[in-house]
């Protein structure tokens, strides 16, 4: 506000005028935090690009850039650390395991959002309750039921995607956060659609799923991001590399890597290219999405 | 599966071609009767009570032949709004079915699972014997009868006071609470031997691997034992058992809710007589299980002639809790007192304070001293963490969130760069902070003290607490006093610098749903800045803030993946936090009884976290 009013006088009376004159520097001291902020957020990227392209006596070295660009290390990463392998293999995992998400989820919020039957807030209860339960209580659990289930279905679970996409297939969060928007769809459209002789089942696919596509995309993003990060439950349940999804595989590249930090920078901006770069064209999903569900949590 | 689909696709059919039919009919009585508004009314008066349509007679022959025929073709309780109810009870169902199935099997079931699997001796098997509490004893000692004792108590305590709630509610509103006791109670006692049914046929399942030892390791066989075992006749009988009892609770609390007039506004007691009921079975089991536990500790010790002194522990740090309890209580209640009742209040509470705290320190150290050191140090170094980190991100976030939040040109910019942090991989930003807290003399962070004169430090690999660090070492503070390890400081500063912008974010929510005429208010009231921000932004983000503090110190209970990445072998240790400890009992040591007896205990930690912290945001937020 004060700014517009700044905004409406001369320019001239700028710089006389001491309370223009402190607004003006005011302004300047918040932008002066806020750029600073940015390059604290933004430089340990800068530096990882910068590293990737050194060569290993740069690297080392403690040099902030290279001489020559080094575009040969990403070739070199990714040859040596199986990022092909990996690469694919986290993209199946996701696939597979958010496009379940979404099946899943979207009819059990939709059952949530928007019909009765007994029983009702007792389950939401005991959904909402599973979101306090640490991962580490599931860990052994899991890796006893998963290695179980491998025994006795016709595929393998250990070493292969059902132990690293089906448990993922269905989440609280999920649920919550599609609920929230479906609720929200009036219920007019629910009374129309039966009057064209539509039942719930078409009622979500073509109505209710379409409105309320920013929250099946900020589901989407989530599910994306959860299965690439997801390094714990991928520990435990792969031994060789053939179903190791990207983030393990970094580990262990970074391991075996060892001193070669322009390799391991190089691995590390592979692994981060696809979400940063999906980030920037989604951001506004991204970030309107954690806003209105953070809020609620 | 296959059938089951079919089946539920059927369903639908059926429902929608009834459905439409019904609305449609609904509509013409609308259209036709429009004139008359009583005759419509009555008609669809009975039409919504759920009377079959062709028995009425003030609906005009036409379309009644056609409902007649849409009715006949369903069977009667398939039929009528009783029958709407029921399809629409099915099909959610349904709906909820493959949700449910993979959360309850791999996020419920787990739970119990991790609770039979931490009662379990045993190396590198999954199949031990019963150890009772023993993995506990091993982690914390004593403690653990001590906080089983009281889990228990609280239960039981919460348990009465719910029938008590619904007693009273009985007696003054004239409310019928009481015949919800048998259905909620039998649904319990139901629910608690379907648990018992799981902790019997959980040893059977998992005893299949080593009966099939020495024979032909088919699929086959193994298949052929689980079915094998699932018809075991004590696994049977505890199944049906509890079937019955769960089935016959919820019919009769689906009867009482049917008998219960539908337009009376009485609230439904199912929930809180459950609820009790599943207290009172638990609190009991638990109060069993620690009294054997005790006896069992005892009868070893007199074997081994050595003496014990739990119950001694028992009540001295009971009592040490208890008189802390009281001196919170007494200085909460003194607030609303006249000011000499409010002294006296503060004074005895300051006392009750003094003593119980005292209790604590004299007990607690030789409990925790006889416990397991991993797991006591990574407590510590998880409060460290969360002491260190949290107040620090929540205060830079407030301010970057409120500076955006000023007509800032280019803040979406801002927020984009802000919020990269906590969407990149973590496993690729904390490689790149691997290298620069890396130990090298030229690494980044080193390289900038050398600009200003200072020795290189190790960073990441140096075990050695901050606050001992900067003292060098002249005293000897002790683990607590000499701070988190240099490396646990590196973490967190990575952990900082992740999460600022999504608090940021988060904030910056929060602001934007603060209205703005109380900003124009105090604008009219001469409030300046800072009071405009300490008296109108701050209380209305009140719960923004909660909310961000809970999630963060739940967070940081729960956090692995960095940490992992960045641990090093040279911090021996100083910086595995809960969930590090956890998993390497698991994964390096395979001792899977003792890391579900842990995880367990990391679940009781953050339960009584989330407690405690919706008693006090109960009373200080304030939700406009």
């Amino acid at each position: 506000m004060a700014s517009d009013a700044v905004a409406g006088r001369a320019v001239g009376a700028r710089l006389v005028d001491p309370a223009t004159r402190r607004a003006a520097f005011n302004k300047l001291l918040i932008y002066a935090v806020l750029v600073f902020g940015a390059v604290v957020s933004v430089l340990p990227f800068l530096y990882t690009v910068s590293v990737s392209l050194m060569n290993l006596t740069e690297a080392t070295g403690g040099r902030a850039l290279p001489t020559t660009p080094q575009w040969s290390n990403y070739v070199e990463a990714w040859h040596d650390a199986q990022f092909s392998l990996y690469f694919m293999n986290s993209v199946k995992i996701t696939l597979i395991s958010v496009g379940g998400a979404l099946v899943f989820c979207a009819l059990a919020a939709y059952a949530f959002a928007q019909m009765e039957f007994p029983g009702k807030s007792f389950l939401f209860t005991l959904l909402l309750s599973t979101l306090m339960l640490p991962e580490a209580i599931t860990w052994v659990p899991n890796f006893i039921t998963v290695s179980w289930l491998g025994r006795i279905s016709p595929v393998p679970w250990l070493n292969n995607w059902p132990s690293l996409t089906i448990p993922f297939m269905a989440s609280a969060f999920g649920i919550f956060l599609l609920r929230q928007f479906f609720q929200q769809i009036p219920r007019e459209l629910w009374d129309s659609a039966q009057i064209d002789g539509s039942g719930h089942l078409r009622y979500l696919l073509r109505v209710v799923l379409p409105l309320s596509s920013a929250a099946v995309m900020t589901l989407v993003l989530f599910g994306f991001v959860g299965a690439w990060n997801a390094l714990a439950w991928p520990i435990l349940v792969t031994t060789t590399p053939d179903w190791r999804p990207i983030s393990y595989g970094l580990l262990s590249f970074l391991d075996e890597a060892g001193a070669l930090l322009h390799l391991q920078m190089a691995g590390a901006i592979i692994t981060m290219l696809p979400i940063v770069v999906l980030y920037f064209f989604t951001q506004r999903h991204f970030i309107e999405g954690i806003a209105t569900t953070g809020l609620k949590g | 599966m296959a059938a089951g689909c079919f089946h539920f696709a059927g369903g639908i059919q059926a429902k929608r071609s009834t459905h439409g039919a019904f609305v449609d009919a609904r509509l013409r009585l609308h259209y036709t009767m429009g004139g008359k508004s009583d005759v419509g009314a009555v008609a669809l008066k009975i039409w919504e009570s759920g009377l079959h349509v062709d028995s009425t007679a003030t609906r005009p022959a036409a379309f009644g032949s056609e409902l007649g025929q849409q009715a006949r073709a369903a069977p009667s309780w398939y039929r009528g709004r009783q029958g709407r109810r029921l399809r629409e009870m099915l099909l959610a169902y349904s709906f909820l079915a493959p949700a449910f199935i993979i959360i309850g099997l791999f996020g419920l079931f787990p739970l119990a699972f991790a609770a039979y699997e931490s009662t379990l001796r045993g190396l590198n098997k999954i199949v031990g014997s019963y150890d009772g509490l023993g993995n506990y004893v091993k982690a914390i000692d004593n403690l653990i009868y001590i906080l089983t004792f009281w889990i228990a108590a609280a239960l039981i305590y919460y348990a009465a006071r719910t029938i008590a709630q619904a007693i009273r509610e009985h007696r003054e509103e004239q409310t019928d609470a009481l015949r919800w006791v048998l259905p909620g109670f039998l649904t319990a006692i139901g629910a608690a031997l379907f648990a018992r049914f799981v902790f019997i046929l959980l040893p059977e399942m998992l005893l299949i691997p080593s009966k099939l030892r020495g024979q032909a390791n088919t699929q086959e066989a193994f298949r052929s034992l689980v079915v094998e075992t699932w018809w075991l006749p004590k696994v049977q009988v505890a199944l049906w058992v509890a079937v019955v009892l769960l089935a016959a609770g919820a019919a009769w609390g689906l009867h009482v809710n049917r008998r219960t007039a539908r337009d009376s506004r009485e609230p439904v007691y199912f929930m809180p007589f459950f609820s009790a009921g599943i207290g009172l079975t638990g609190g009991a089991a638990l109060l069993w299980l620690t009294w054997q536990e005790i006896n069992a500790a005892y009868a070893e010790a007199l074997e081994e002639g050595v003496g014990l002194e739990i119950w001694s522990q028992i009540v001295t740090i009971s009592a040490g809790f208890l008189l802390l309890l009281v001196a919170w209580g007494l200085w909460e209640s003194a607030g609303q007192r006249s000011s000499n009742t409010g002294m006296a209040l503060r004074l005895v509470g300051a006392v009750a304070l003094m003593a119980g705290a005292w209790v604590l320190i004299a007990e607690l150290p030789r409990v925790v001293n006889a416990g397991d050191e991993d797991w006591w140090n990574g407590l510590m170094a998880t409060v460290f963490y969360v002491m260190g980190t949290v107040p620090i991100q929540l205060g830079l976030a407030l301010i970057l969130a409120a500076l955006l939040f000023q007509k800032i040109r280019g803040q979406t910019l801002f927020r984009v760069l802000y919020f990269l942090p906590y969407v990149a991989p973590f496993v690729g930003t904390a490689a790149v902070f691997r290298i620069i807290f890396s130990n090298r003399p030229t690494a980044p962070l080193n390289g900038l003290l050398d600009l200003f004169g200072a020795e290189p430090l190790l960073w990441l690999s140096e075990p050695a607490g901050i606050i001992e660090m900067i003292t060098g070492g002249r005293f000897d503070l002790g683990p607590i006093l000499s701070g988190p390890s240099l490396a646990l400081v590196a973490i967190m500063l990575y952990g900082i610098w992740t999460y600022v912008g999504f608090d940021t974010v988060i904030f910056l929510a929060g602001l934007g749903a603060i209205p703005n005429e109380l900003y124009e208010v105090a604008d009219i009231d001469g409030a300046g800045g800072w009071a405009q921000f300490r008296h109108v932004t701050l209380p209305l983000l009140s719960p923004t803030i909660y909310f961000l503090s809970l999630y963060a110190v739940i967070g940081t209970f729960k956090a692995f993946n960095h940490i992992f990445v960045l641990r090093e072998a040279a911090a021996l240790g100083t910086t595995d936090t809960a969930s590090i400890v956890i998993f390497q009992a698991f994964k390096r040591d395979t001792r899977y009884g003792y890391a579900s007896a842990l995880a367990i205990l990391l679940l009781i930690i953050i339960m009584v976290i989330t407690l405690v912290n919706n008693r006090i945001a109960s009373r200080r937020v304030f939700y406009g």
